[in-house]
């Protein structure tokens, strides 16, 4: 056994996680600026230059962004599309999934192949197209034609996200159960499922942050203020001559709070979800 | 491979026949993915259909009146500036951002390989900007790049670096670089944690072997890392690639694709041509042309994926 270049010094050590400091510090920058311009008084937001550090911190924003802004709105709305998006989602995905894991059949390889070009072909191209599906169904303006997208774009992920983890669990666990008598549904449900939950986990969170996150589809089907998500009732600040910056980035820091408790709790999932269509083991 | 799918066609009367067998046999598992299948092709497959169909004619947002103008539109389109501005423009824009997240993913990837104390922690971190609405982090880029309360200028400013305050955003020879930065903070952290993984899966005997030869850190990274990183390196940036192509949040948000165009790539123009100017026959024409190009990479991206003979 060598020992060499395996325990780095100290130097390097210091090297390593200096570059490390530094590169984290430049990513939490602008959410630095973020948030620190929340904590400004109006009239230090429209002072310049831009004080680095707010000389007179204050949370007022953060009092007053509730009635001056429709964020409570936005989130709600945001959640509801997410909600509805994974539901749809899911419950195309497992059973496909689960099918193709356990079964051969005749197209098979063709099935997943074209369920894996879908995720290649972006919304934006194909937005003019189902401008005119979705107005010729009376969809425009409803909260279906968001979501129906958003499904669709997702399930490429879940389907192949579930379908790789299906075929790990073992046959021999349903077949017992089988023999037992007991249905498709029943084995699907209350053997395979638990068994699958990191994979669950990471397709339920993907298809959320999609969701979420996505302002075409608002965008271009919603035209009512009632029915933003957060980045549309964002977007929605933007003045062509005046920006209340002071509440933008407020409504801001409230719009992607659960977003980062989500992070926080499922970081590990999310990580195997992003790495699972590009490193092959 | 080697499977056929001429069942549904009318052969001969053993053929049809084991076909029925066959769907009656199987009926339960396409029963399964049926529902998938019919999803993506209503609201995929269908409006590809629709938006071929459209760039035929010339059909105004505002009136369902359509008239049937053949291939006018791509005419307008090729023999247009704009369009040649709009691929030089995108091909810039793809460029420079794909390579700037490269770059720093796999410098992240790197520093995070080792043994590193709370590598959770950083990686969380580092991974954040990639999971919020890209509209907002483009509303943050657009307020630190403001031309008199921004946080750039004022540092700029006390760095001696500028000596008046620059709007970038509004200046049409630096704005696409003011997005630039916007999008490879958003797409970097994609590639990080691929890296990562994809550093992670390397054999830790080949480093020690190499160290017993006493390689250098930089033949180690050129002569292992790398070559072992390839395939992965490829189909990170092939993603990012199309993802960058496709880009519209954010760009959307910062500028809209001004000023005077020059930020605008041609996803951008389609959505302008088909909404704020309500050309939809063109802004399909637009989107067609975009569909071609992804399919090109849809190609790359499945000969890649599909090598190897591997079971699906």
């Amino acid at each position: 056994m060598t020992m060499a270049g395996h325990e780095p010094s100290t130097l390097r050590r210091v090297r390593i996680y200096g570059v490390l400091i530094g590169l984290l510090g430049l990513v939490m920058l602008p959410f630095y600026t973020m948030f620190a311009s929340t904590l400004k008084p109006q009239s230090e937001i429209f002072s310049s230059p831009a004080t680095l550090i707010p000389a007179d911190p204050t949370i007022g924003a953060y009092l007053s962004v509730w009635t001056q802004t429709d964020v409570l709105i936005w989130v709600g709305n945001s959640f509801l599309i997410s909600l509805g998006t994974v539901a749809i989602a899911l419950v195309l995905a497992i059973p496909a999934a689960y099918a193709c894991a356990r079964n051969d059949f005749v197209g098979k390889r063709a099935f997943l192949l074209a369920v894996l070009v879908v995720q290649m072909f972006a919304p934006v191209v194909l937005i003019v197209g189902m401008f005119d599906v979705f107005v010729a169904l009376n969809l425009y303006n409803s909260y279906l034609a968001v979501i129906i997208p958003a499904a669709a774009f997702t399930l490429p992920f879940n389907v192949w996200m579930l379908y790789g983890y299906f075929k790990t669990i073992p046959i021999e666990l349903e077949e017992s159960a089988r023999i037992d008598g007991a249905s498709m549904l029943q084995i699907l449900t209350k053997i395979i499922l638990p068994l699958t939950k990191p994979a669950l986990v990471a397709s339920v969170t993907y298809t959320f942050l999609y969701a979420w996150n996505r302002l075409l589809f608002v965008l271009t089907f919603l035209t009512e203020e009632s029915k933003y998500n957060v980045p549309r009732g964002v977007f929605s600040m933007v003045g062509a001559l005046q920006t209340d910056w002071r509440m933008m980035l407020t409504a801001s820091v409230i719009g992607i709070i659960p977003l980062l408790i989500l992070f926080a709790v499922l970081e590990e999932y999310i990580v195997s979800g992003m790495t699972a269509g590009a490193v092959k083991d | 491979m080697g499977l056929t799918e001429d069942y549904s066609e009318r052969g001969p009367d053993t053929r049809s026949g084991q076909a029925i067998a066959y769907l009656q046999e199987n009926y339960r598992t396409y029963a399964l993915i049926a529902p998938v299948a019919l999803f993506l092709l209503a609201v995929v497959g269908y409006p590809i259909l629709q938006t071929f169909r459209l760039s035929l004619y010339e059909a105004p947002a505002s009136s369902s009146i359509k008239t049937f103008v053949g291939l006018q539109n791509y005419a307008q389109i090729f023999t247009s500036d704009i369009f040649y501005q709009l691929l030089w423009q995108t091909g810039r824009w793809i460029v420079v951002a794909v390579a700037l997240k490269t770059i720093l993913g796999l410098l992240i990837a790197l520093h995070l390989k080792g043994n590193i104390k709370g590598r959770k922690f950083f990686r969380t971190a580092f991974l954040i900007p990639w999971g919020i609405p890209y509209a907002i982090s483009a509303v943050v880029f657009r307020w630190i790049e403001h031309p008199q309360y921004g946080y750039l200028n004022s540092i700029l400013l006390k760095l001696g670096l500028i000596h008046e305050r620059i709007g970038i955003l509004g200046s049409p020879d630096i704005a696409w670089l003011g997005v630039v930065v916007a999008d490879v903070w958003i797409g970097m952290p994609f590639m990080a944690i691929i890296f990562l993984a994809g550093l992670q899966s390397i054999p830790e005997q080949l480093y020690e072997a190499a160290a017993v030869d006493g390689a250098e850190k930089w033949s180690q990274f050129r002569y292992i890392t790398l070559p072992q990183l390839k395939d992965v390196l490829f189909i990170a940036t092939l993603l990012s690639t199309i993802w960058t192509f496709v880009s519209f949040d954010v760009i959307w948000t910062m500028t809209g694709g001004g000023p005077v165009n020059t930020t605008a790539t041609l996803v951008i123009w389609i959505y302008k041509t088909a909404f704020d100017q309500g050309n939809l026959g063109l802004g399909a024409a637009y989107s067609v042309i975009g569909f071609f190009i992804l399919a090109v990479f849809a190609i790359i991206y499945l000969r890649v994926y599909t090598s190897g003979g591997e079971e699906l």
